[in-house]
């Protein structure tokens, strides 16, 4: 914890994502061809920034908001700041560009340390688009601090550390994290809170954001973007969605009911 | 301090919360004279034990003092108060306002965030992919919208996505191609209207979204927009910046009445039920329209037309307005049920209603009851009574349950 700071400071991390039903796999380069798609924030993101918003009115403290992307993500830390973020770095350099979760999270973790004194970096548990889950704890380790994944619940504890709940199979463990540490957070674990429009006009027009290159976080050439990325992506393959039948019963519930019976028993898995 | 109305005891006035009351409400709630009439009209008292307290809430505003939270999210907007109020307390804006203040301070229920954000990212209160917003016309090949159409059809968010809705809006385009009506829709551009947005109270939204709106229907060149629900129809009406001087905004009821009046429709099939008409509160007692649905019921051959025993500025809302779609209300505490009850003393086989919320709780209610009436869109029994040959498959509008 920052001593006498009052609060701690969280860094979330967001990323834009294309909405996942407009995408289409580009079958030369195997990759997602996001041109046509419109985008939002990654859903369990504002998770993520929802529950450090909470921490904030509860202990003060600041909220960052982090992001590695193009220049066209500005709006959307914009976005997160209308929410109650305080101030937004984006990571933007073309030479950036490919990068897996490997050069990412090296990448955040630079700009976590270019932004200094940190206390939490809190991440969505996955990304829409991606869905690897391994931003965080690969944050975790080049920031070599704490980590926590699939948190749901998280309150400041004794000797400045924190009590963070995270979701297991069949229940929850609660562990005591010191700081600083990274947390992963489950999606839909909150209700992400409404735009505040009396602080949209500042987040807009007049709050901070901070654009650095790969310079600007001394990002080593090597670990970043294509060629600090040995994961290359084999295949992709687009799955098209399945066509409802359509198919109506009428009659009596009795009726409707057997003949339903018998649908399920003669055409289940036929198709 | 600010002490809370509810119990006994003195109330502490709260000069700030006064101010910021009095600013939000703009003085709407002072000619009350606090005669309780808002809350014995009210329809919560019908269905549970403790009523909305109308009364209680519209002196809290008038003192600037806190008021209960969840009472403020109980209201219809059905505007059965209003039309009883000797004061002429437009309450349903100062209840909207309060919940205005109550999303500065984040005091709302649980999920009504989540409809705010459906309307922001996916611009549909239900949270369904944009690009699936036509879907529902996939079948009927209906075109895009174009300068000098006779009109634009507005789909509104539950006609287009919500399956049994559907069917209105197909019904509805084939009774305009009987018409000769030349029309088209904004396919998945079409915006939502921002009702849901301005029924929860937050103001500063539904403005915005109606601004934009209000563009968009200029730079096309919509001379006329029809729309299917009249929350829809109610926003463009009267919440919606009029940016072209002649731009008309008609509930669908209005264009089918003109229609069959013009002599551009007219029915050649029957319908040999007894129906009833549920008053949609957006489309009577807010906008003052009774008799155009009657008049396209009238029309129909065969049609035996009868009145529930509330109707016209006396009818029983069906309880969705005012975001209540959003928010779970218990089975028993239904109004529609009470709705649903009163059909059946009609002796009506068909309940008919104009408006996808009133058709989606009637219906729901008359299923859970034994013998329930039969719950159709205005729009669905025109279409039958056009006697057209049998739809295409994926068009086909069904009665629903035959009634009796």
């Amino acid at each position: 914890m920052t001593e006498n700071s009052g609060g701690f400071h969280t860094i979330v991390c967001l990323k834009v994502v294309p909405r996942p039903e407009e995408v289409v796999v580009d079958p030369q380069t195997k990759t997602l061809d996001r041109a046509k798609a419109r985008s939002l924030v990654n859903p369990p993101d504002l998770n993520a920034l929802e529950m450090a918003l909470e921490l904030k009115e509860i202990c003060g403290g600041s909220v960052s908001i982090l992001s590695m992307g193009p220049p066209f993500f500005e709006p959307y830390l914009r976005l997160a700041m209308s929410l109650g973020a305080d101030r937004a770095y984006l990571l933007s350099d073309r030479t950036f560009g490919g990068a897996d979760t490997l050069a990412t999270t090296y990448t955040l973790a630079k700009g976590i340390q270019k932004i200094g004194k940190w206390d939490l970096a809190l991440c969505g548990e996955e990304s829409s688009d991606g869905a690897t889950a391994q931003v965080p704890p690969g944050l975790a380790e080049w920031l070599d601090a704490a980590q926590v994944t699939y948190a749901f619940q998280m309150a400041p504890a004794d000797q400045g550390r924190m009590r963070v709940r995270r979701e297991v199979k069949g229940g929850w463990e609660e562990l005591m994290v010191s700081l600083p540490a990274v947390v992963s957070v489950k999606g839909n674990v909150n209700e992400p809170r409404f735009i505040d429009f009396d602080r949209r006009r500042w987040a807009l027009n007049d709050s901070p954001v901070t654009v650095w290159s790969a310079a600007d976080i001394g990002a080593q050439a090597d670990l970043i973007g294509f060629p600090g990325s040995p994961t290359t992506v084999a295949g992709v393959r687009q799955v098209g969605g399945r066509e409802r039948r359509k198919q109506f019963l009428e009659g009596t519930p009795e009726e409707i009911a057997r003949e339903l019976a018998r649908l399920l028993k003669t055409q289940a898995g036929s198709r | 301090m600010s002490g809370p109305a509810s119990g006994n005891g003195p109330v502490s006035l709260d000069d700030a919360r006064w101010q910021e009351v009095l600013e939000a409400t703009n003085g709407d709630a002072w000619p009350c004279y606090q005669c309780g009439t808002c809350t014995a009209v009210c329809p919560w008292g019908r269905v549970r034990e403790e009523p909305l307290n109308v009364r209680k809430i519209i002196r809290a505003a008038q003192l600037g003092v806190e008021e209960d939270g969840g009472m403020l999210w109980l209201c219809t907007s059905c505007g059965a108060c209003e039309t009883r109020c000797p004061r002429g307390v437009p309450i349903v804006r100062v209840l909207r306002a309060l919940r205005s203040l109550a999303w500065k301070k984040r005091q709302v229920p649980k999920g009504l965030p989540s409809v705010l954000w459906g309307l922001y990212q996916d611009g549909n209160p239900y949270r369904l992919p944009p690009s699936a917003r036509s879907d529902w016309a996939k079948s009927l090949e209906v075109r895009r919208f174009q300068a000098g159409d006779e009109m634009l059809l507005y789909l509104g968010c539950t006609a287009s996505y919500d399956r049994r809705m559907q069917k209105i809006a197909r019904a509805l385009v084939r009774l305009l191609r009987e018409a000769g009506v030349s029309f088209g829709t904004l396919g998945d551009d079409e915006p939502c209207c921002g009702e849901a947005a301005m029924a929860l109270g937050h103001a500063a939204y539904a403005a915005e979204i109606a601004e934009a709106n209000a563009r968009l229907f200029a730079a096309k060149k919509v001379r006329a927009l029809v729309a299917i629900s009249p929350h829809c129809y109610d926003m463009f009406l009267n919440h919606t910046p009029r940016l072209e001087a002649g731009f008309k905004t008609l509930h669908y009821t209005q264009v089918l009445a003109e229609l069959l009046k013009a002599g551009r429709l007219s029915f050649k099939g029957s319908v040999p039920k007894r129906v009833a008409f549920h008053d949609p509160c957006y489309l009577g007692r807010r906008n003052g329209e009774y008799e155009a649905p009657r008049e396209v019921l009238r029309h129909i051959p065969g049609v035996d037309l009868t009145e529930l025993a509330e109707c016209r500025e006396n009818a029983l809302c069906c309880g969705a307005g005012g975001g209540r779609m959003f928010l779970e209300t218990p089975a028993a505490e239904r109004f529609s049920r009470l709705r649903v009850r009163q059909a059946g003393e009609a002796g009506a086989q068909i309940l008919a209603a104009a408006c996808p919320f009133c058709i989606a709780c009637l219906e729901d209610s008359a299923n859970q009851i034994e013998a329930g009436p039969a719950v159709m869109d205005v729009a669905e029994l025109a279409l039958e009574a056009l006697g057209a040959p049998a739809p295409a498959p994926g068009t086909a509008v069904q009665g629903g349950r035959q009634g009796g």
